[in-house]
This record gives structure tokens, C-alpha cells and sequence, in this order.
């Protein structure tokens, strides 16, 4: 697959359109691709704040529940391909539309988002018919048709005619934009080009290009080129990426995926109980969410460095709590601060935060086995069996022979039934047994030194900075981040025939140097981004 | 268009009563007024329907104008099995120390133990959970696991929750994701905020009995919106392929449900003795106390409410969920989370054991609390059938055998009450389910697919 290339500018064609991708080094053709069936995924709940942000302004009212999300293949980015919307979230997508359109129209700013045209007092169908237009390729992600806009002004002015003013009236026809599926899903069809090959629409394009890099809706710009179908060829789709990636939008796209890579709305219910761990509080969760996500928008961003520095460096985000719980001096007074970790210190990278730390453990202590299953499965996408049933799986409670977690789980490793799974895991958490279930420093457990030495696929680590060092080399780890994007990119787990294809993104993230601004542009442009197979 | 349409061009509208119902009972309340009245646009007063339904009260006993109704109390994590089977079964029976908070109930109850769960267990608690509750493997694949089939509150609802405002409540004591489903991957999530579920069921748009019917002119206008939603989802549908398809056929289901509730926000509310606003109003909210979520409380001001949304006729099913399968509360006085003491702790399990006498605790308050509605000549607890249940027996090793199941309230008479059953050869839990079933006059012919697969009640337990 690595042929001798023509360097720099390759030219890919693979089964479709000529996608022209500059790369800084030689690279093997990309495979031939055979597309997949469309899919319709549903607006998480981020995506759809984040959608009523970028429609009509930040900081509207919107209510902490709608449907919830559910995390398949490791993601809610794929989740939100199998999941549908049950009476209760109707209800409260209905409860919730109504809301946004009554702050919409009551906020003179907002209300300007609408349209242009100063309405009469009540029913006015010509300027509900031009606000539609401004508002509703916007919320659909397409253009209206006649007769959809007909019904919504429709609506519109028979609720005026009802209630008497054109801005209440309004609210019903923006409440049905709201509620509609068309606002509510990302529907996808697919359209045949000139090539004769099935693609993803303009539209349709645009709205997987605006998801996927910036979590939200598209701007103005993309619909532009939506519209005009510009989108389509490989220029504009390559100027936009650029232009996205550029846009601070990115850094919430960004922070959307980290965050469902790494579990970390899991924070919003940290259950910890306090009478053990003093440093438990309230904001914990979210002070740790963001640490985790301002290192990586620094490191992604800001230096476009080696997203495996993420594992290992000392440079980091704390604000006063953190910085407590981590028994180093805070960098602001209020709110977040850069600040480098002592070299001496054995808190490093990821696997050094309570993001991590805590979120992988017990309520009341650490878990070996948790801290090794999250390692192998969502940083090494290594697969683990479920444990199966009928197994006792008690561990000896600690005692003057059983001192630390390593005597204690000593049983998993021995019996016969358990260490098939958890000799792969538990000896990894050993390795992070100097914090606690919290993430809190110790040398020593129940006056016993911990011993965190251990060795991951052959790899010796001497404590959990080698540990975090060694994951960040592993020969899994590249391809499973590469295989996280790709998934979260196009929202289903990898067909089999698209195997190859994953390899070749993955093979350009190693020769990229582990960039992963490289990597979102290379799967943007790819052809698994813009090719569609046909209905099933 | 007129914003205040009386139906909607796609039949949208009360659904006709779909109950298979074998023992001659009264139609609907709905249907009923619908049939005499023939579409009129005139509602009839209450105390008419009530003076023709009703003469000395007995008119209204279970399955007719008083409906059956069907009450899902579950916990995750299981039991301590060796602390939870009474030592003799039977009429004359004592209950055990984990079911002893019911000893006030007990002659409204059946323990029923011995029963097996009988999929294959490949999936820690989601084989037990879906087994029990669906009869049926749950799927998994790459991590997503899912039903396969629609959960028994699901299939009651399909029959009798098309006559009640909401086809069932789903409601939870603490943070779930419930175990009600309609099909794969189409979960009813539950109300998790008391003050939330409050305002659902009681909030504005509530009429107590002899209440004027609410007169609201954006009723309709919001008939209209999701009548455009539903043209937008027909549409859609018709671009998309079957999986796609099938999931928008949920949330058509959803958007034509709430048009008919709120086209029956319209109508006098019904006239029934025992419904009220609940006498006490949901807190704000409901902070964790040393770490640990208020289960109880939350729990008993659900309770509170689900008992006056039967009594009210707002649904005729729930589902309400103490905790999920693997969660890992903290509860008070106890030194670890949940599902871990479930795994770590040795011997008898005596923190498991604490925390299951709590929440057995959590659903003696729930039968006594129906209990104490009167309706008809008993009371609201006599006429439904509440299963009270887990999705394993001890949590240690995800047993599905000897599974705890508690059947209350007997259904109108036909299911029993005041005895131990118990199970020798490991029967089927299916059965169980096929029984509660007919007992709410539904003609189903099996439960459950596969290894769990049955054509026959739990004769034992039927009156």
C-alpha cells in the first residue's frame, strides 16, 4: 500500500472524484473505497444547544433534559445514529421549542436573527414568509420547499389571527421548525453526481462537515456554498475545511470529541463520598472536564503538536481546586491557568487527572480494574470479553497480609476463571495505585509503599509515568484514536470493507506526526466522508 | 387553516379502545362517550355517565368504569436470596427479614420465588433485565446493548394506555435510564425530576373532577404544530431506509400521543371519587446529602404522585425505577457503592442486605400508599397489579435463578394474594408474566421467545 508516489501532491482516486489532499510526505494510494448506506442521526444534546446557540445567540434558556443520549461503539457520536425520540422527549422537545421561540422573538438582538422585514402588528404572511426564508434553510440545513412554507406561514398567521400579534404568532410557525425532524435529525439521502457516483448532497455535506469539526449547525458561509453547490468540488470542500479548522468553533468541535472519546460528561455524576475523600466537592466533575479539555484545545490548536503529548507532558490547565486536590500552587486566582507540573512530581498527562483518575474508580476507592479496562478499551480499542456469569467475584477485604490493592486482587490473577480478563487489566491500574480514587497523590496505602511497577504488552514500567509513557508509544494507540475520529466522523462503527481505508488515515496520523488537525482534514476530505452508498 | 381543528386530516385523534377484552367489560370512558354521542361536539357532563354507569357503586368495580391498572417497581443489583425467600411457602407463610417492611401488605401480596430467568446470561444484568422484562435474549453489538422486544409495562400499555391521558409514566428515584422499551433501541426514559414530573401531571394544564375543562386557545394552535410535525415526519420517512424508517415510526408515535393529549385537555376532566391534586408539592430539588442521593424521598414523592395519576386516570401503566442494574449509589450507611458491595462484599452480604430492605422498604410505602385511595368498594390498590422485581438474584454472580418477585394488589381479584408461591422446579419467568397479562384482560397467546418462551400462565398464583 506504501507504492512510490509522486511526492507532496498526490492524487487520489479511488472510485471517486479526484480529491486532491497536499500532504508534507510520500504516502500509499489510498485503497479503493466501496461506500456505505446513508444514515439519520439524531442532534445529541450538545448538538442541539449548540445549534440554538449558532442559530440565534448564545446563552438562551434550554432545559437540562431532552432525549437522552446513549453511547454506542464507544460513542454518542454513533448513538445518535440508533437512537429515535420517545413521548417523553416530544414533550420536551415541544416544552423546549416553545421556550427558545418566546426568548427568540422577546430579545430585540435575537429577533433581528429572524429576518429583516418590520411585520405588521398582527397577521403579516409577506414578512412570516421572509423571515422563513432567512431562518428556515438555517434550522433545516436546506432550503424550504413551497409548500412547507406555505404551511409554516400558515401557522404562523392563523396563530396571530388567534392571539392577536404577529410575534406570538411567529413563535408557533419557529416552535414547528424546532419540532420538526428536519431540525431535530441530519437526515441523509445522497445524490448522484455528474460522475455518476453517489455522493452526500451539498447540503447534506455541509452539515456533516459543520458536525463533525465544529459540533454545531453551518454558518452562513457553508450555506453559501451549499446553495450554489460549489461545496462539491475538491477546491472549495479543502478551503473550507481550512477555513472551519481556523474558526474558533473548532475548538468546540474539538472539545465534543474529547469529550465523548474519553466519557467525560460521565463527570456531571461523579459519585464520590465526601467523608472519605475531603477533596470531593460540588464543581469537581466539571473543574476536571475542563482541564482535560483546555490541554487538549492548547495542544491541538494552539501548538498543533503530537496529540500523544497528551499522555505525557507536565503543562496543564488547573484552576484553585485542582490545583488543591494536586498539591500544587494555583496558576490564577480565579477561573484556569496554564502551569507546569514539577518535573519531580509523578502527575503527568491525562492519566494524571481526576478526569481519569476519578472517573475510572469507586465511589469509595480506586479500581484496578476499571483504570486497565478504560486504557485497553478506549486508548488501545483492545476488546475485552463481558465477564461472564456466575463467577464470585468478591476480593478479600485489606488486613496486615493484604495491605495494598496488589495483595487484594492478587486472587483475580491467580484463579483460573478471572485472569484470563483481568490480567490484562489489573496489573495496568496497579500502576496507578499512587492515586487515589480521587486522583490524590499517595506513597503509601494503609501504611504500606505502594508498589506501582508493572509492564503493559511487554513494555516494563516502573511507575505511572512510564505507564502513561507506554501507552502513549504503543503500537495501538495511534490507530485507535484514528479509529475513534473515523467513527465519530461518520457516526457508525467501521464496515469491514472500510477496514483498509481506516488503515491508510490511520498510516497518514503516524507519518503526520501524530497531528490531529491532520487528521480531521484528512477524514473530512476523505472519500468516506463524501461518498454514500445507496438507501437500504 | 382554522387553529382550532376538532381532527386532524390524519385520523389523529383519541385511539379507539384496542383492549381484547374477554369478560365483557364496559367500553372506555372515551369510547364510551363517543359511541353515544356519535362525533358531537358536545361533551356530556359527568354525573350523566356516572348516574348511567353507576348505581350503588358496585357498577364500578374493576375492568369496567374503574380500569385495571399495571405498576412496575424495580431495583437494580438484586438481593441476597439466602436473607429474601421466606423459610415456608404457602398461605400460612412469615415473611423474611429482607421482606419484612411488607408485613402491613402482606395479605394484599404474593412473594413469588423459584422462578428463572431462562435466556442464555452472556450479558451481565442486561440478560437478566431484558430477559424478565421482555422475555426475550437482549441484542449487543460493539457495545450497544438493547432489548429485543417490547418490556411487559409496554405491551399492558399498547392494550389499555390509549383510553388514559399518557400511556404510561416513567419515573426513577435516582439518576436511570429505566428498563421500559418499545422495541430495540426505542427506551421510555424516565422522569428523574420530582418537580418536573409534578408539572407534567399537576402543573397548569391540570382539573381536578368538577373542574371546568381547560379553555385555551393555544391548545389548538399547538395541535397544529405537531400536525405539521407529522407531515414533516411522513415525509421524511418516505426518503429514508428501514432502520431509519422504524425510528421515526417512535417519534410519530410521540408527536401524535402528545396531539391527543392535548385534544383531551379539552374535555371535562373525569368525574372520579379518589383523584386529587397530590397534597404535597415536589421540593425544587433534591441535593445530595454526604454524597448520597436521596432515594427515599425522591422515591415517595414519585410514589405520591403515581398513586393520584391511577387514581385520575392519567395512565393506567408505570414503571418506576429505585435504581438500574449496575448503578452505584451510595446509600446511607453504607461504606461502599452499590453495585461494588454487590461484587466485594463476603458472607451474607450484610450492606447488600441493608440496602435491599431499604428499597423493599421504598415499595411498602408504595402498596401502602395506594392502599390508602379508596376506590369503588375497595381500594386503588386492589385494582392493580404492581410487580415489584429485579433483574438478578444475587448480585455477586448475576444468578438469574430464584429470581425476587413480589406481585401486589391481585388485579381485581385475579391474580392471588396473602401466600408464598414458590417454584421447585425453576419455572419459567414468563409465566409469570403471561399471567399478569390475561389478568389485565389481555388475550395474549405466549411470552417470551426462545429458551423463554412460554404458552402457559403461572397457574399458582391465578385466582
Amino acid at each position: 500500500m506504501r507504492a512510490a508516489l509522486s511526492p507532496l501532491l498526490i492524487l487520489l482516486a479511488a472510485g471517486c472524484d479526484e480529491v486532491v489532499v497536499e500532504v508534507p510526505f510520500e504516502r500509499g494510494a489510498q485503497p479503493v473505497y466501496t461506500a456505505e448506506p446513508p444514515i439519520t442521526r439524531r442532534l445529541t444534546y450538545d448538538q442541539y444547544v449548540h445549534t440554538l446557540d449558532d442559530l440565534f445567540g448564545e446563552g438562551l434558556v434550554i432545559p437540562p433534559s431532552l432525549e437522552p443520549d446513549s453511547r454506542v461503539s464507544g460513542l454518542y457520536a454513533v448513538g445518535a445514529s440508533v437512537t429515535s425520540i420517545s413521548a417523553l422527549g416530544v414533550e420536551r422537545y415541544e416544552s423546549a421549542a416553545f421556550d427558545v421561540a418566546e426568548q427568540v422573538l422577546a430579545d430585540p438582538e435575537r429577533r433581528l436573527r429572524l429576518g429583516t422585514c418590520s411585520p405588521a402588528e398582527g397577521r403579516d404572511d409577506a414578512c412570516a414568509e421572509e423571515w422563513l426564508g432567512t431562518i428556515g434553510p438555517a434550522a433545516w440545513r436546506r432550503p424550504l420547499t413551497t409548500e412547507e412554507t406555505e404551511r409554516l406561514v400558515g401557522i404562523a398567521g392563523a396563530a396571530a389571527d388567534t392571539l392577536g400579534s404577529f410575534d406570538d404568532g411567529f413563535s408557533y410557525a419557529l416552535a414547528a421548525l424546532l419540532q420538526s425532524p428536519w431540525f431535530l435529525f441530519r437526515p441523509e439521502v445522497g445524490v448522484v453526481g455528474d460522475d455518476g457516483l453517489l455522493r452526500y448532497d451539498a447540503w447534506e455535506l455541509a452539515t456533516r462537515l459543520s458536525y463533525f469539526l465544529w459540533d454545531g449547525p453551518p454558518d452562513a458561509e457553508l450555506r453559501v456554498a451549499a446553495a450554489d453547490g460549489t461545496l462539491l468540488t475538491d477546491e472549495v470542500v479543502a478551503a473550507q475545511i481550512d477555513r472551519m479548522l481556523a474558526d474558533d468553533r473548532a475548538r468546540r468541535g474539538l472539545r465534543a470529541f474529547v469529550a465523548d472519546m474519553l466519557h467525560l460528561a460521565e463527570l456531571d455524576v461523579l459519585t464520590k463520598d465526601p467523608t472519605i475523600f475531603v477533596y470531593m466537592s460540588e464543581g469537581l466533575g466539571a473543574s476536571a472536564r475542563e482541564q482535560t479539555l483546555l490541554d487538549a484545545e492548547a495542544l491541538v490548536f494552539a501548538d498543533d503538536g503530537d496529540v500523544r503529548t497528551l499522555l505525557t507532558n507536565t503543562e496543564t490547565h488547573l484552576d484553585r481546586t485542582l490545583a488543591a486536590l494536586y498539591d500544587v500552587p494555583a496558576p490564577a486566582r480565579e477561573g484556569f491557568g496554564a502551569t507546569t507540573l514539577g518535573e519531580s512530581g509523578g502527575r503527568r498527562g491525562f492519566l494524571g487527572q481526576v478526569s481519569f483518575l476519578a472517573l475510572q474508580s469507586h465511589p469509595t476507592s480506586t479500581s484496578v480494574t476499571l483504570r486497565g479496562k478504560f486504557i485497553r478499551e478506549v486508548l488501545l480499542c483492545q476488546n475485552l470479553p463481558t465477564p461472564p456469569a456466575g463467577l464470585n467475584t468478591a476480593i478479600p477485604e485489606a488486613s496486615e497480609e493484604l495491605p495494598t490493592m496488589r495483595e487484594r486482587v492478587a486472587r483475580h490473577l491467580e484463579d483460573p476463571s478471572c485472569a484470563g480478563c483481568h490480567q490484562v487489566m489489573d496489573p495496568i491500574g496497579l500502576g496507578l495505585e499512587n492515586f487515589d480514587g480521587l486522583g490524590r497523590w499517595r506513597n503509601e496505602e494503609n501504611d504500606t509503599p505502594i508498589d506501582p511497577t508493572g509492564d503493559l504488552d511487554g513494555d516494563d514500567f516502573a511507575d505511572a509515568w512510564a505507564l502513561a509513557r507506554a501507552v502513549a508509544v504503543h503500537d495501538d494507540f495511534g490507530p485507535c484514536l484514528n479509529r475513534t475520529l473515523f467513527r465519530y466522523a461518520t457516526g457508525r462503527a467501521e464496515a469491514d470493507a472500510e477496514q483498509p481505508l481506516v488503515d491508510w488515515h490511520a498510516d497518514g496520523l503516524k507519518e503526520a506526526e501524530y497531528r490531529l488537525q491532520f487528521l480531521m482534514r484528512d477524514i473530512a476530505a476523505g472519500p468516506a466522508f463524501r461518498l454514500v452508498g445507496s438507501v437500504e | 387553516m382554522s387553529p382550532f381543528r376538532t381532527s386532524s386530516p390524519r385520523g389523529v385523534g383519541p385511539r379507539s379502545p384496542k383492549r381484547s377484552d374477554g369478560r365483557g367489560a364496559a367500553p372506555s370512558r372515551r369510547g364510551f362517550l363517543r359511541g353515544v354521542l356519535q362525533g358531537s361536539a358536545i361533551f356530556v357532563g359527568l354525573p350523566m355517565l356516572e348516574a348511567m354507569l353507576n348505581g350503588n357503586g358496585t357498577a364500578l368495580a374493576c375492568g369496567g368504569a374503574i380500569p385495571k391498572r399495571f405498576g412496575l417497581f424495580f431495583w437494580g443489583n438484586g438481593n441476597v436470596p439466602s436473607r429474601w425467600v421466606p423459610a415456608t411457602d404457602g398461605a400460612d407463610y412469615t415473611l423474611s427479614e429482607q421482606l419484612a417492611p411488607l408485613l402491613a401488605m402482606q395479605h394484599k401480596l404474593a412473594v413469588v420465588s423459584g422462578l428463572s430467568v431462562k435466556v442464555p446470561n452472556l450479558l451481565p444484568h442486561t440478560s437478566g433485565a431484558g430477559g424478565l422484562l421482555s422475555g426475550m435474549a437482549p441484542l449487543s453489538s460493539d457495545g450497544n446493548e438493547t432489548f429485543a422486544g417490547p418490556t411487559i409495562d409496554q405491551v399492558i400499555a399498547a392494550e389499555v394506555g390509549g383510553d388514559s391521558l399518557y400511556p404510561s409514566i416513567q419515573t426513577a428515584a435516582s439518576d436511570s435510564n429505566g428498563q421500559s422499551y418499545n422495541g430495540p433501541n426505542s427506551q421510555n426514559p424516565p422522569e428523574t425530576d420530582p418537580y418536573t414530573l409534578y408539572e407534567r401531571l399537576f402543573g397548569a394544564s391540570f382539573r381536578e373532577p368538577g373542574e371546568e375543562a381547560l379553555v385555551d386557545p393555544t391548545l389548538g394552535l399547538r395541535r397544529s404544530v405537531l400536525d405539521s410535525v407529522s407531515t414533516d415526519i411522513l415525509t421524511l420517512q418516505a426518503r429514508l431506509g428501514a432502520a431509519d424508517r422504524a425510528r421515526l415510526d417512535q417519534h410519530l408515535t410521540g408527536v401524535r400521543d402528545l396531539e391527543t393529549r392535548l385534544a383531551r385537555l379539552e374535555e371535562d376532566p373525569p368525574s372520579l371519587e379518589a383523584c386529587s391534586r397530590p397534597a404535597t408539592e415536589p421540593l425544587a430539588e433534591y441535593p445530595d446529602v454526604a454524597g448520597r442521593p436521596q432515594i427515599t424521598a425522591r422515591s415517595r414523592v414519585m410514589i405520591d404522585m403515581l398513586a393520584m395519576a391511577f387514581a385520575c386516570d392519567q395512565t393506567r401503566v408505570f414503571g418506576h425505577y429505585i435504581c438500574d442494574p449496575v448503578s452505584n449509589n451510595l446509600f446511607p450507611g453504607t461504606s461502599s457503592g452499590h453495585h461494588n458491595l454487590t461484587h466485594d462484599e463476603g458472607g451474607d452480604q450484610p450492606e447488600v442486605n441493608a440496602i435491599t430492605i431499604q428499597i423493599v422498604t421504598e415499595l411498602a410505602y408504595l402498596l401502602e400508599r395506594f392502599d390508602a385511595v379508596a376506590e369503588a368498594d375497595g381500594t386503588l390498590l386492589d385494582n392493580c397489579c404492581i410487580l415489584g422485581c429485579s433483574e438478578v438474584s444475587l448480585g455477586q454472580t448475576h444468578s438469574l435463578d430464584d429470581m425476587p418477585i413480589v406481585l401486589a394488589g391481585g388485579l381485581c381479584g385475579t391474580l392471588r394474594t396473602g401466600l408464598h408461591y414458590r417454584s421447585y422446579t425453576g419455572d419459567n419467568a414468563s409465566s409469570l408474566m403471561l399471567s399478569i397479562l390475561r389478568g389485565m384482560d389481555i388475550l395474549a397467546p405466549s411470552f417470551g421467545s426462545d429458551d423463554a418462551y412460554t404458552e402457559a400462565g403461572l397457574s399458582g398464583i391465578e385466582v
